[in-house]
């Protein structure tokens, strides 16, 4: 074919012409743009080249608090409500009723006073310490006047939180901070922390920057230094001690409130039915997608189970041991809105914890104090530094100049609203599935958008109208 | 809960006795909890090595086992006087905040774990991770102690009169732990010095005061080398650039 070209002897074109010589830049042809312009690699990501500079100069890794960033993780929003139409009846949204209420405790018959919430939805476990005490007292505040509860988180129990909320957890951590006869009776229930989503098979993790006198005086700490929690407990290790310390807070405690025990989702079937046969009375699971206030960042990326996929395996763990009805699911993890709850909910859990959402609606990345965000190196709504205790909003830093930027009856205000709203799109959801209760949400009420969120659930896939399995 | 008030040490009425045997533990322990929140002793038979006797003491009474008993003896207690004529399991007297407890045989894994206050006393050995996370309080072991004892204790003393093995003092805050024997190994993070004259005095004092005979001991103070307290943040301003 060139050889015909030839023999045609037609005129070669002009290289200009051929080049697009017209359009280009800086002698670069155009319709070529550099490499280096267009970026590249999926490996080499800009992402991935700062983390190299920061480590090669520091020496260390990275640390910072919020959640994973760096993941594509299946989400709640691949999985769509199917409410009622022919073969069910839907509820009147804005004029039948939906129950909300969820009782935590009541399964088993041990506990004199289980735990009754008007929503399903509570505020998770979050310390003072990396939390603001006007943090704390704002999220108590705001929960009691939505009906629902809180929980200390491990850094001892708050006067002010005690003061304001109706239902408070205590929480009791490997590091045992402050742990206290008085504060445990004085509590509505006592969860013993295992781990936590964020950062699974690791301790707490508070920096030096945080420990205040006042932090330091509840840890039994000395100002200042970087508090790193033990991962075990210091007094049970396996199963079997667990249901000896579980009979032991009963004890302590008369038998008057459920035990919880969370732990960061991982192998949630086998764990969740371990933590079922210690005689728990209600099992947090906390998946990949839950926050902190500090963590190795790679961590926050790299270990866990995304709650959505945590929720059918926990279920599945009650249901063969025979345990569901008698404890409790709560789960938590990346719990956003009321459509998020309604998912969790049909998918099996009782009720949900929501940490992060929680700091939004107190303020949290709320776009005010920019140049103390532009100090940070970030600004509103991208802002995840509760690690340096610098918290623009006065939220997770124990700063006395920052903290009073947090009105607490402002922020216990928005707290309410915030569960008032995700109450109300949830049972709207339930509603339309022609649900009374949201209890009675099920994972008939969903169907999968994804391959990926069908595998994860077991939840029909769109279309093939059934699970995508193996 | 509003718990009632305690009263003091009660002297003037003679010790009840009550068996254990394998009757439920919340009703053994309601009727110690009833006796020592009213300064009265009670005596417990055949506590057949059962776990959570005596949890939750509140008052200044005290409760006498005649025998061995499980786990968490005398754990999350605020007050009383405990003492077992026998051996004790995990976690005896853990999260204590106040009180005594006498273990006249030795004493399991992770004795005094998270004590915020009171005393602990082993006449014989005490297994691993004596004192761990160790808040306030004393504990004295006449024998020897396990490995990691003292493991990352926040402040209190653990006073061991035998050897120590393996891991001893690991990542310490501000608790210490005193051996008068050997030290097989020291933990992570962990200091021996020559403890000050007054201090080794108060410790000799306590040791008086629990009938412990005096001799001339060679004290070792195991400290915090405070290389770990700051592991991420002594320079706090390198993490905003993150």
């Amino acid at each position: 074919m060139a050889d015909d070209m030839k023999t045609a002897n037609h005129p070669q074109a002009d290289e200009g012409l051929i080049g697009f010589q017209d359009g280009a830049i800086e002698g670069r042809p155009a319709g070529v743009p550099s490499s280096y312009a267009t970026g590249g690699s999926p490996r080499w990501t800009p992402e991935v080249i700062a983390d190299i500079h920061a480590k090669s100069q520091l020496g260390r890794y990275q640390m910072r608090g919020f959640n994973a960033f760096n993941r594509h993780l299946p989400s709640f929003d691949e999985l769509v409500i199917e409410p009622a139409t022919m073969t069910r009846l839907p509820l009147e949204g804005y004029r039948e009723q939906c129950e909300t209420k969820v009782v935590l405790g009541d399964g088993l018959g041990k506990v004199e006073q289980p735990i009754e919430l008007d929503i399903p939805i509570y505020v998770a476990a979050m310390s003072f310490g990396a939390l603001s005490a006007n943090a704390k007292a704002a999220l108590a505040r705001g929960a009691r006047k939505a009906g629902t509860m809180t929980c200390t988180g491990e850094g001892g129990m708050l006067e002010e939180e005690r003061a304001e909320n109706r239902t408070l957890v205590y929480q009791l951590t490997p590091s045992r901070y402050m742990l206290d006869l008085d504060h445990i009776r004085q509590a509505d229930g006592i969860e013993i922390a295992v781990g936590q989503g964020a950062k699974p098979g690791t301790g707490g993790l508070l920096l030096g920057m945080k420990v205040s006198e006042r932090v330091a005086r509840m840890r039994n700490l000395p100002m200042g230094v970087d508090q790193r929690a033990t991962c075990r407990h210091p007094d049970f290790l396996g199963a079997d001690d667990m249901a000896v310390k579980i009979e032991e807070l009963r004890e302590a405690t008369n038998y008057r409130v459920p035990i919880f025990v969370k732990m960061g989702a991982t192998r949630p079937y086998y764990d969740v039915a371990v933590a079922a046969k210690t005689g728990a009375d209600v099992v947090v699971v906390d998946g990949l997608e839950g926050g902190t206030g500090a963590s190795p960042a790679f961590l926050l990326d790299n270990t866990g189970v995304p709650t959505m996929a945590a929720i059918p395996a926990a279920r599945r763990a009650l249901d063969d041991t025979g345990m569901s009805g008698k404890v409790k699911l709560v789960i938590a993890g990346g719990i956003r809105s009321g459509i998020d709850v309604a998912k969790a909910m049909a998918l099996g859990a009782d009720a949900v914890m929501i940490g992060t959402g929680m700091l939004m609606a107190l303020g949290c990345n709320s776009p005010r104090y920019l140049a103390d965000y532009k100090a940070l190196g970030t600004e509103p709504g991208a802002c995840h530094h509760c690690h340096t205790g610098r918290c623009p909003v006065g939220i997770t830093t124990q700063d006395p100049e920052l903290v009073k930027r947090l009105h607490v009856d402002a922020a216990a205000e928005r707290v309410y609203r915030y569960l008032t709203a995700m109450t109300m799109e949830a049972t709207m959801l339930a509603k339309a599935c022609g649900k009374s209760s949201l209890a009675n949400l099920e994972p008939e009420d969903l169907r999968a958008l994804t391959l990926e969120a069908s595998a994860f659930t077991g939840v029909p896939l769109i279309g093939a109208d059934r699970p995508f399995t193996w | 809960m509003n718990a009632p008030t305690a009263t003091k040490r009660r002297t003037d009425t003679a010790a009840k006795t009550i068996v254990a045997g394998d009757r439920p533990i919340r009703e053994i322990n309601q009727e110690i909890r009833e006796a020592v929140m009213q300064g009265y002793t009670i005596n417990v038979s055949e506590p057949l090595s059962r776990h959570n006797f005596a949890v939750g003491l509140t008052g200044d009474g005290s409760v006498h086992f005649a025998g061995s008993v499980g786990y968490y003896c005398g754990g999350l207690s605020n007050g009383g006087h405990i003492e077992v004529d026998g051996n004790s399991g995990w976690g005896t007297g853990e999260g204590m905040a106040a009180g005594h407890v006498t273990i006249n045989g030795n004493a399991g894994t992770s004795v005094g774990a998270s004590m915020r206050g009171g005393t602990i006393h082993v006449r014989g050995n005490a297994g691993p991770r004596c004192g761990i996370a160790q808040k306030g309080g004393n504990i004295v072991v006449e024998g020897n102690v396990g490995y990691y004892t003292g493991f990352m204790a926040h402040a209190g003393r653990i006073i061991c009169l035998g050897d120590a093995i393996d891991s001893v003092g690991d990542s310490l805050w501000e608790g210490t732990v005193w051996v008068a024997g050997n030290i097989e190994k020291l933990g992570v993070d962990a200091v021996v010095q020559k403890p000050a004259e007054k201090d080794v005095a108060e410790i000799e004092a306590l040791l008086a005061s629990l009938g412990v005979k005096a001799q001339k001991r060679d004290w070792k103070q195991i400290v915090a080398g405070k290389k770990l307290w700051y592991y991420e943040a002594r320079d706090a301003k390198q993490w905003l650039m993150i």
